[in-house]
């Protein structure tokens, strides 16, 4: 029993923070289009940068936050202003083709500057560890998982309250009237995009202690990604922190329960199952 | 319309150029007749992939299980079980063929969107790379090592070197003839016609699923058999390689760099940019790894910012434009 509980515990924890990396790509898609095929390598470029600070003034990844997150978000700003918006209104795989060259140019950006060996932040909490009843937790996880729940429910104020957000809901519903009201399209766009690149800064240094990091991996965080954006009908909030937490989950229960093999399949079998059967994802509402 | 395939078959320009090119071995050195080799597994590929992603418009990212399964699976059955290459390579393409057709299925039964059919061909090309690397049988993690190519061509063996740049040379003018040939056929317009408009398609009487299946078990098959022949020109079939998305990734660069849905296009692309690519590997691999990668990168994005219809229409409106001042 107490088997159960640590991996729905552990699935939880690290779902939450896939969640998160998926508001991002949510976000985006809602207001532009946009499927960013380099989502998951700008997640790789904000560990890195946590890493470099680290090797050159050895501060801790938590702390590095403060400067990550206004670079990465200064950085999707201008991807977004000279990369994207060029390829907006296009045939959908345009934008497809240009994030995966964005996704070569930054994989191997980062593997000339820093070199293919994996290598580890560490960070005070690294090793502690958090004890519940038979339940043992790793701090970092427990932090990314409050954490990504207190990002979720400030994003959640931010859409329904402010401004802003009204704005970026406005565009989603639709950009034309939201353009007649006097809502800057454009504008609305850059911003959010900045916003979801500047959350993957933030996501990244969550995932980043006790996780050993290469350049390569950016591939599989965008899968990852794209599979909790799908699962959560793609631009639907609380779907989508749902989502990953069920990734999270089947990825926790078939490492601990199914062999090998079968244990990393776990997430796709359920991924592809719910998109052939549920293709509008989780959430019951029709897509009318 | 089929005049058009045929004027290319009977074409002495077509023929000109492989002969010409078939006679490379004799000048370049072995270093330049590999890359030219290793250029035209890419053409044959991303002409093959063409086929599905650039004429009916399906961005299929599960391409890397068929050269998977031609390269892992033809390799596991000569080593565990002896059997002949060439054997081994048809039931390689016959289950290609049978993926695909079953990933066709799925993807009309279900009514899949474009966004939709990417992700799930890639989640079963993730699932894909998952059970190789950690099967025995196909080579788990560590591949599988191929017997030394002696040149019988009886068992597969083409004796590297020039016997293998000949076989890839074939290879890839078949994938490009066989573009030549759909694009020229009634196929080729009802695929473009289900690209372009699948409902539509569908009133006017295209049976959309028919078409989605021949095409992609086409493409399945084509992709598979220069899987094998792949594997056994590398020797060594690597997991990592072969059975990786990011090869098919790269075939869809190659493929929309150079120019979608043109029977040309794809090749034209992976002739570009796979010389460059190694090229610069050789030049500068050891000092600055992945930098043949990012070259790469900043090409698609630069290619698809300034001609996203791809190369060959910029070059064919360079071409016009000289043309004119002097007509």
């Amino acid at each position: 029993m107490s088997e159960l509980y640590q991996a729905l515990a552990q699935g939880l924890l690290i779902g939450s923070t896939y969640g998160l990396l998926a508001l991002g790509m949510g976000l985006v898609y809602g207001v532009s289009g946009v499927v960013n095929f380099s989502h998951g390598d700008f997640i790789s470029l904000g560990m890195f940068m946590c890493l470099a600070l680290y090797s050159a003034f050895s501060l801790d990844p938590y702390v590095s936050v403060l400067i990550t997150v206004p670079a990465m978000t200064a950085i999707g700003a201008v991807v977004y202003i000279f990369l994207i918006r060029p390829m907006v209104g296009h045939q959908f795989l345009m934008v497809v083709q240009l994030t995966l060259g964005l996704s070569l140019v930054l994989q191997n950006g980062i593997l000339m500057i820093f070199g293919g060996q994996p290598a580890r932040t560490p960070s005070v909490v690294e090793s502690k560890l958090f004890i519940l009843g038979d339940v043992v937790l790793q701090v970092p996880h427990v932090i990314a998982f409050v954490v990504s729940f207190l990002l979720a429910g400030g994003l959640y104020v931010m859409l329904r309250s402010t401004d802003f957000g009204r704005s970026i809901r406005a565009v989603h519903q639709n950009a034309h009237a939201a353009a007649l009201m006097g809502i800057n399209v454009g504008r609305v766009q850059v911003l959010t995009f900045a916003l979801g690149i500047g959350i993957l800064a933030l996501a990244a240094a969550l995932l980043l202690p006790g996780t050993p990091i290469q350049p390569a991996q950016g591939l599989r965080y965008t899968v990852i990604t794209l599979l909790v954006v799908v699962l959560g009908g793609m631009t639907n909030f609380v779907g989508i922190m749902l989502g990953g937490l069920i990734i999270g989950i089947a990825e926790a229960f078939g490492t601990i329960y199914l062999e090998g093999v079968l244990g990393l399949l776990m997430p796709y079998i359920i991924f592809v199952a719910i998109m052939l059967f549920r293709p509008q994802g989780l959430t019951w509402k029709s897509r009318q | 319309m089929r005049e058009d395939f045929y004027r290319t078959l009977s074409s002495p320009v077509w023929w000109g150029a492989l002969v010409l090119a078939a006679l490379l071995p004799l000048v370049l050195s072995s270093y330049y007749l590999h890359i030219l080799t290793l250029s035209l597994v890419y053409v044959a590929l991303a002409s093959s992939w063409n086929i599905v992603g650039g004429m009916a418009g399906q961005i299929s990212l599960a391409h890397s299980l068929f050269i998977g399964i031609g390269a892992m699976l033809s390799s596991a059955l000569l080593l565990k079980f002896g059997v002949n290459m060439w054997l081994g390579m048809l039931i390689s393409a016959a289950l290609s063929g049978l993926l695909g057709a079953t990933i066709a299925w799925i993807d009309f039964r279900f009514q899949l969107g474009h966004l939709s059919f990417v992700l799930i061909t890639l989640a079963f090309a993730e699932m894909g790379a998952i059970i190789v690397e950690g099967w025995d049988f196909l080579g788990g993690a560590s591949g599988l090592l191929l017997p030394r190519d002696t040149g019988n061509f009886r068992l597969f063996q083409f004796g590297g070197g020039a016997g293998s740049f000949w076989v890839m040379l074939t290879l890839a003018a078949a994938c490009v003839l066989v573009n030549v040939a759909i694009l020229n056929a009634p196929l080729g317009y009802y695929l473009r016609t289900i690209r372009d408009n699948e409902k539509a398609a569908q009133a006017i009487g295209v049976d959309v699923l028919k078409y989605k299946i021949t095409a992609m078990v086409i493409s399945a098959v084509l992709a598979s058999v220069v899987g094998t022949a792949y594997v056994r020109y590398l020797t060594f079939a690597d997991p990592y390689l072969l059975v990786s998305p990011v090869i098919t990734i790269e075939i869809v660069l190659f493929a929309t760099v150079g120019g979608l849905g043109r029977a040309y296009g794809p090749a034209l692309g992976a002739l570009l940019l796979v010389p460059l690519g190694e090229i610069l590997r050789g030049k500068l691999g050891s000092t600055l790894p992945g930098l043949h990668y990012f070259i790469y990168g900043v090409v698609v994005i630069t290619v698809t910012l300034a001609t996203p219809r791809g190369l060959l229409s910029l070059f064919e409106r360079l071409w016009r434009g000289w043309r004119r001042p002097a007509a």
